[in-house]
């Protein structure tokens, strides 16, 4: 393929204790790709986010933000370079309400933006999200879809250069998954952003990812279309013989 | 006649302590919000802020600048209270989360220690006043001590200041968003430990503002912050750890039955009160008025 490398991973190790958890993980997800990230249970999915994110650091192995490597930055640096995140748990201000969720989220990253940049964005995202109706509620007291919703929407305040969303659609109605759905869609192809998406929801994963990777036990165990990969022995024995649906 | 008068007295003479013992408690509470880590060091940034506020008014700017001398000495407790974050929290908070109480506690402590000693060795174990020529107050019939009614003034003013900030600015959306959730700021791009070090200042600030306040009332020794921090934690009890409103309410609250319990059932008792009201607090709502029994890190 030809087009330029948004984020890398090389050799990425991680160890907790006696548990290899990460083990030479090495993957290249391209300038505006959305790639799916699946693999059962424990498989090490959610310590990839957390490495590639800043949240551990990687006993061995680098990780590339467009070509510039990422190791040893913290969290919110990492953010501010353009790679954002979203958690399986919802991590909102549960007790600021869904405009002040917005507002910290744009002008975490612009601060120096003017007030009133803030708020026009702010408003553009409760009419995009059809947040409108709830936006001077606390965060907490919102439906798990609603949280989920809001948790993309922070994200997309600012469109950032790549996205990594750990369980996005888990627990979550048909009609906000479509939302969702629309707004990564929108996002990707407006500003180009990259995705990698964790999810275990196949048939989401089939929609929005032209190409999956495959983790088990730590490592990459397989990379192509959802279809191609779902026929490997290897996979279909790492979820136990069960089908891929 | 006798008896309304002096309730009123009473009344008045309690809102103006509580107002007093709340920025103490608020202190205590902003920081724990933000930094979820008691610091136990509270009353010696109270005491190096009434230490700074005698200097600067004997020996710089006279009795009549006294106004004048207290932003000044406020002004210094944040920028100490920064340093302390920067060189002696921080290199822990850059860790993982376990072991960081039992680190702050032991820091903050030597803390204490160190601040109590510097104080005593510079100035030895003296009680200094920095003087007030404020005249008595009259309000109706009741005289009021000017230095404690501009204290009430002063602290007033602060609050009100500390509530624009916190909601009217962006300083203040991300110092309410880390009391939220520290993973959650991080993730949105902000540096959490740039925010740990203005709450930190502004937390500490609160206290030096109390004592530089209080200084021509209450004296300037080596221990001075001790009554007024004892008293910031009943509130904070009271209150509900991490709830600024609770520390505002408990604040009254407690100048209030201080001063009732002073006037109509005997003096001597005025420091068991608050404790009494503490026990109750605890044995019928252990999370405090307004305080929440868990939360999310």
């Amino acid at each position: 393929m030809s087009m330029d490398t948004a984020l890398e991973t090389v050799g990425l190790v991680k160890r907790f204790g006696g548990l290899l958890a990460s083990n030479e993980v090495s993957l290249k997800v391209g300038q505006g790709e959305i790639r799916g990230l699946i693999g059962p249970n424990g498989a090490g999915k959610t310590t990839l986010v957390n490495l590639v994110t800043g949240v551990y650091r990687p006993d061995l192995g680098d990780i590339r933000l467009a070509g510039t490597s990422l190791l040893g930055l913290d969290m919110h640096e990492i953010a501010r370079r353009g790679l954002l995140r979203t958690f399986q748990v919802t991590r909102l201000f549960g007790g600021l309400t869904v405009r002040e969720n917005l507002m910290t989220a744009f002008l975490a990253r612009r601060h120096h933006a003017s007030g009133g940049d803030a708020l026009a964005q702010t408003a553009r995202m409760l009419e995009i999200t059809t947040l409108g109706p709830v936006a001077d509620l606390p965060a907490k007291k919102l439906s798990g879809g609603q949280r989920a919703i809001l948790q993309i929407a922070c994200g997309f305040m600012i469109p950032a250069h790549c996205y990594v969303l750990d369980e996005p659609f888990a627990g979550i109605n048909p009609v906000i998954k479509d939302a969702i759905i629309d707004l990564i869609e929108d996002v990707n192809r407006r500003y180009g952003a990259t995705f990698l998406v964790v999810s275990h929801e196949m048939a989401v994963i089939r929609r929005l990812c032209p190409q999956v990777t495959v983790m088990m036990e730590g490592r990459v165990a397989a990379q192509g279309t959802l279809d191609e990969v779902a026929r490997l022995p290897e996979v279909i024995a790492g979820y136990l013989g069960k089908a891929l649906e | 006649m006798y008896s309304t008068e002096l309730f009123v007295q009473t009344f008045i003479s309690g809102v103006m302590i509580g107002v007093l013992y709340a920025l103490m408690a608020l202190g205590i509470t902003f920081i724990y919000s933000i930094m979820r880590m008691i610091n136990w060091a509270m009353g010696e940034f109270y005491m190096v802020g009434s230490y700074l506020q005698y200097m600067l008014v004997v020996g710089l700017l006279g009795t009549d600048l006294w106004w004048l001398a207290i932003p000044v000495s406020v002004a210094g407790v944040f920028v100490m209270g920064m340093v302390v974050q920067w060189g002696l929290l921080k290199p822990v908070f850059t860790r993982p989360p376990e072991s960081r109480d039992d680190y702050a506690t032991v820091v903050t402590l030597a803390l204490l220690l160190f601040l109590r000693s510097v104080a005593t060795g510079l100035a030895g174990p003296n009680q200094f006043t920095p003087g007030s020529n404020l005249p008595v107050i009259m309000v109706g019939p009741m005289p009021l001590a000017g230095a404690r009614v501009a204290a009430f003034l002063f602290a007033l003013a602060a609050l009100g200041l500390f509530y624009v900030l916190l909601r009217y600015t962006w300083y203040g959306l991300a110092l309410r968003a880390t009391a939220q959730s520290r993973v959650g700021v991080q993730t949105a791009g902000i540096d959490v430990l740039a925010v740990d070090r203005i709450a930190f200042g502004i937390g500490v600030a609160l206290a030096g503002l109390a004592g530089a306040l209080l200084a021509p009332v209450f004296l300037v020794y080596p221990t001075n912050g001790l009554i007024t921090t004892m008293k910031g934690f009943e509130i904070v009890v009271i209150g509900g750890l991490g709830s600024i409103p609770g520390a505002l309410i408990a604040g009254l609250l407690l100048g209030l039955i201080e001063s009732f319990g002073a006037a109509f059932i005997d003096s001597s008792y005025q420091n068991v009160y608050g404790f009494i009201l503490v026990l109750a607090i605890l044995a019928l709502r252990p999370s405090g008025l307004f305080g929440e029994r868990g939360r999310e890190a």
